[in-house]
């Protein structure tokens, strides 16, 4: 470690809710069997897409109890299952911890927007008297924190990022700093995003951004895939505990990878398109690299953005041959849990995570014949069992907004 | 207890999921966890559902059910005076 080298950050807790089930395990069985959740949603039924990956079983009043049940969006109820999990397994107490050292960062890209979407219609059909008091405290995006917050006892720096589908990275990449520049002991940081609802769902599609594969739902979402036509809207949250290596080591926990580097940065090209040369992916990338104080030639896994859309998977294959050549296996986990939008960049985190602790490279759902643009070594068909000490999970935004963080064996 | 005392019970069952057998006629609604923003939305619903108007800050959290069920059998019987 030379002398300009930060501490290191430990992962100690993870919390995953996802399509693929309520749990870390379950999620991460899920991803590993490649079986996609995307399914035909009976609340979009008469869109043009009806296809999304929803998190199933998922009780408001089981995981959050009757009070929240009623006063959150569905995208804090999520966060707040994930982040008691993740605060569970790093065994960290919220009721012993001195809660002004702890700190909650989390991204969302779009807020509460199935209470919007209830209350506007309300509004409109009732009249304003209708409108719940509660639209508000349920809607505006930092609420998540403030939940979180209120929850865990955490009363340190509070805050939540808004990078549209790079959100979750970049609330991690900012906790990673928080805890570089001494402000939090502990931050529980991640993404929530709760997105299926018709309004969301038709403006994507709109855009022209979702697949069309509504027969075959389950084949929808196919990253690097040739036959690719879009991506399939999810939901879910992805939360970790990080704390610094020296203290994590000190309190005996299980350090399950370390969090060793994050690189940001802006395309300044086009509001939803990327760059189509990757250069704003690369310049993310080289920086997280070197913050983590890694060779390119050393990262031997890649969770990819992979959103499953034309423009997106040729850019960033683009972007990370360039930069690191072939020699990582690249997944998108997008293929089973679809895209998850501002909690994307968390749960894929905490894959990576899991991925570096397993040494086990989850398949790539649907990849059936590799795009021949994509000179990569995808991962398909079945996990791969491999060691890695270093890999990589990118996360990219609308807005050309990239975050880019790199975890490494602890 | 009055037939708005029972309205209003079945109506904190119904929308606000309260568990009947924790309600009586002298259970505040800060023992039901509801805060002023929650009574607030309380108000707004039997607006709607009930056809009363009240004013929001006629009642209060440490209010009992049965004050709030007298509040609006008086208002429902003289409207004139909301």
């Amino acid at each position: 470690m030379t002398a300009r080298t930060p501490p290191a950050t430990a992962v100690t807790g993870i919390g995953l809710v996802t399509a693929a089930g309520i749990g870390t395990d379950a999620t991460w069985q899920g991803v590993c069997a490649g079986r996609s959740a995307a399914a035909r949603n009976p609340l979009l039924a008469g869109l043009s897409v009806d296809i999304s990956c929803t998190v199933p079983g998922f009780s408001p009043r089981e995981h959050v109890g009757r009070r929240s049940s009623l006063t959150q969006d569905r995208f804090i109820q999520l966060s707040i299952a994930a982040a008691r999990e993740a605060v569970a397994d790093s065994g960290l107490d919220p009721t012993t911890w001195d809660g002004a050292r702890v700190g909650v960062v989390v991204g969302c890209g779009l807020g509460g927007v199935a209470t919007w979407e209830t209350q506007h219609r309300r509004m409109l059909e009732q009249g304003p008297q209708a409108v719940s008091a509660l639209l508000i405290p349920m809607l505006v995006p930092n609420m998540v924190a403030g939940h979180l917050a209120m929850d865990l006892r955490a009363t340190g720096p509070n805050l939540v990022t808004a990078t549209a589908c790079a959100s979750g990275a970049t609330a991690i990449g900012a906790a990673l700093q928080l805890l570089r520049d001494g402000s939090c002991d502990i931050v529980i940081a991640g993404g929530g995003e709760a997105g299926v609802s018709p309004l969301m769902v038709t403006g994507f599609a709109q855009m022209g951004a979702l697949s069309r594969r509504l027969d075959e739902p389950s084949a929808a979402s196919r990253p690097f895939d040739a036959d690719r036509d879009g991506f399939v809207i999810g939901e879910g949250s992805g939360m970790l505990v990080l704390e610094r290596e020296a203290d994590a080591r000190a309190r005996g926990a299980h350090v399950r990878a370390k969090l060793a580097g994050y690189g940001a940065s802006a395309d300044a090209h086009h509001m939803t398109a990327p760059d189509p040369e990757g250069a704003g992916v690369i310049q993310a990338l080289r920086t997280a690299l070197a913050a983590a104080d890694v060779m390119p030639d050393e990262v031997d896994h890649v969770n990819a953005h992979g959103t499953s859309t034309p423009l997106n998977d040729a850019a960033e294959a683009r972007a990370l041959r360039k930069v690191l050549g072939e020699g990582a296996a690249v997944t998108s986990t997008k293929g089973v849990l679809g895209h998850t939008l501002g909690a994307a960049g968390a749960i894929e985190a905490a894959l990576t995570v899991l991925t570096v602790e397993h040494g086990t490279v989850p398949p790539t759902a649907n990849l059936q014949r590799l795009d021949p643009g994509v000179e990569l070594d995808v991962v398909a068909g079945s996990v791969r069992r491999r060691g890695v000490e270093v890999a990589v999970s990118n996360s990219f935004g609308f807005g050309g907004q990239n975050a880019v963080l790199v975890v490494t064996a602890a | 207890m009055s037939a708005m005392y029972g309205r209003l019970v079945g109506l904190l069952v119904d929308r606000f999921e309260v568990n009947r057998a924790e309600i009586g006629p002298d259970t505040t609604f800060e023992d039901l966890d509801m805060d002023s923003l929650f009574l607030v939305e309380l108000l707004l619903v039997i607006q709607s559902e009930f056809g009363v108007h009240i004013d929001d800050d006629a009642a209060s959290p440490g209010d009992t059910i049965s004050q709030v069920a007298d509040l609006l059998e008086r208002h429902t019987t003289s409207p004139a005076s909301s």
